[in-house]
């Protein structure tokens, strides 16, 4: 036997020897194989190619990939060969996703460590403490009630304008609302921290509004009486 | 020259001139700090304004209805002035300005309505049947006495309400004080819804046949007979005292 038709046979005798060739061929390749070093050597190669390859792990092709070979084959036969387009079996999709091969790398596996540590931080930092019940954010403060920002923002402007009239009242006269206004303010301070571990009570809800027409009530006061 | 007879009538009249001298001097400095007016009014529909910086403001209801306002004011001490006048529609406004401490007592016509205001200074009302506001904005005491009044609205930041009177029917009586004490006397037959609040004091209700609707240590809601009156009483640090006059 030639060289040519050992190498060409050798695939289907590491393969399967007993299911491709025949008796008599096998004992021809194998007679070649004694006496011809170049043909042993193909031999070996094909061998290890076949075990390297059996360690490879397994790919399940595309669904598409499988569409397009069976058409290629399609349009490669002849029109009277050409037989009804046979298709994968159909799969679920849970039969697919289980089929499928993922593979992640270490900088992929610490970039979604990061991003999910990411998501919880900020999903915790919004979680409302205490008992449950309604919170406004607002500025550095939180707002407790939801019309509080206006009540503030009012109270504020209009006490920057007294505060700047202020430096010119009598000083017993400044000492007395600067009292005042700071007990109001250490009351509504008590009270907002009250509300604030305790959002449903309506009680001190009503006690923290009654504070900000206390305090509205005195600035109401000093602009009556125009100083 | 002069004869002694001559000399003792110029002694006499020297005298008399500086003794009229004195009169109309201390006359003049009385003037300057008193302060009065009258305006008249009419009865039925009249209201009386009055802004005081420092000093007290006492309004009492003449019995007469003699349809005037007679204002009465006593400047304490330094350069406050005192202005009063009339709309046209009637109402009556006193207004202090610059600085001072001034204290006024004033007579109306029993149905007037007022509305009383000092900065710091006590505030005394009685005997009348109008509306009533009164405010004190920092320091002083305000007290009711004799009323009869559909409307009364006291606040006072560090002094004590007191009230005495009745409450009428659909009335409304709002009493506030930030750091005062509130008290309130009305008759034992009283029918008054009342919402009374006190964080920091103790609520004293005076033995009224209460209907409780809401109660905790520091806000009652109640109703004594078929509540028609309105009651609101307010103290952030000090205690409410309500009481039945007999």
């Amino acid at each position: 036997m030639e060289c040519r038709v050992v190498v060409s046979s050798l695939s289907d005798y590491i393969d399967g020897r007993d299911m491709w060739l025949s008796v008599s061929e096998v004992r021809e390749i194998e007679t070649h194989l004694g006496t011809c070093s170049n043909c042993r050597s193909v031999k070996l190669d094909l061998t290890e190619i076949r075990t390297a390859a059996r360690e490879l792990p397994l790919h399940t092709p595309q669904r598409a990939l499988w569409t397009r070979v069976a058409n290629i084959i399609e349009t490669e036969l002849p029109k009277s060969e050409r037989r009804t387009r046979l298709e994968m079996p159909e799969l679920g999709w849970w039969e697919r996703f289980k089929s499928r091969k993922f593979t992640i790398s270490l900088p992929q596996l610490v970039g979604a460590g990061a991003l999910a540590m990411a998501l919880i931080a900020f999903g915790t930092s919004n979680i409302p403490t205490g008992t449950p019940g309604r919170n406004y954010i607002t500025g550095g403060q939180m707002a407790l009630l939801p019309e509080e920002d206006q009540i503030k923002a009012d109270l504020e402007r209009r006490l920057a304008a007294i505060n700047a009239r202020k430096v010119k009242w009598d000083p017993q006269i400044r000492n007395d609302f600067d009292k005042h206004l700071g007990k109001i303010e250490e009351s509504l301070k008590d009270s907002r921290q009250k509300l604030l571990t305790n959002p449903g009570d309506m009680v001190q809800r009503q006690m923290v509004l009654t504070l900000y027409n206390e305090k509205r009530q005195l600035l109401d006061d000093v602009e009556r009486l125009k100083w | 020259m002069f004869s002694k007879c001559h000399l003792s009538s110029l002694r006499f009249v020297s005298a008399l001139a500086l003794g009229l001298l004195f009169v109309t001097v201390s006359t003049s400095q009385v003037s300057a700090q008193n302060y009065s007016k009258t305006f008249s009014v009419s009865p039925e529909s009249c209201g009386l304004e009055v802004i005081n910086q420092t000093g007290s403001i006492k309004v009492v209801g003449t019995g007469a209805n003699t349809g005037k306002i007679i204002i009465n004011a006593r400047k304490l001490d330094g350069d406050a002035q005192v202005n009063a006048t009339q709309t046209p529609q009637g109402k009556v406004k006193v207004e202090v300005t610059g600085r001072g401490t001034v204290d006024f007592e004033i007579n109306v016509p029993p149905t007037v309505n007022l509305d009383l205001f000092t900065y710091k200074g006590t505030i005394v009302v009685a005997n009348l049947t109008g509306s009533i506001r009164a405010r004190i904005t920092t320091d002083g005491n305000i007290q009711f006495a004799s009323l009869r009044s559909p409307k009364v609205e006291a606040h006072s930041s560090s002094g004590n309400i007191v009230f005495s009177g009745e409450a009428l029917p659909d009335g409304e009586y709002v009493l506030k004080s930030f750091s005062g004490s509130v008290e309130v006397a009305f008759p034992a037959n009283s029918d008054f819804k009342l919402s009374a609040s006190s964080p920091s004091g103790v609520m004293d209700l005076g033995g009224f046949p209460l209907k409780f609707n809401r109660q905790t240590n520091q806000l009652v809601e109640a109703a004594c007979g078929a509540g028609r009156a309105k009651v609101n009483l307010w103290t952030q640090e000090g205690s409410i005292h309500l009481r039945r006059k007999p």
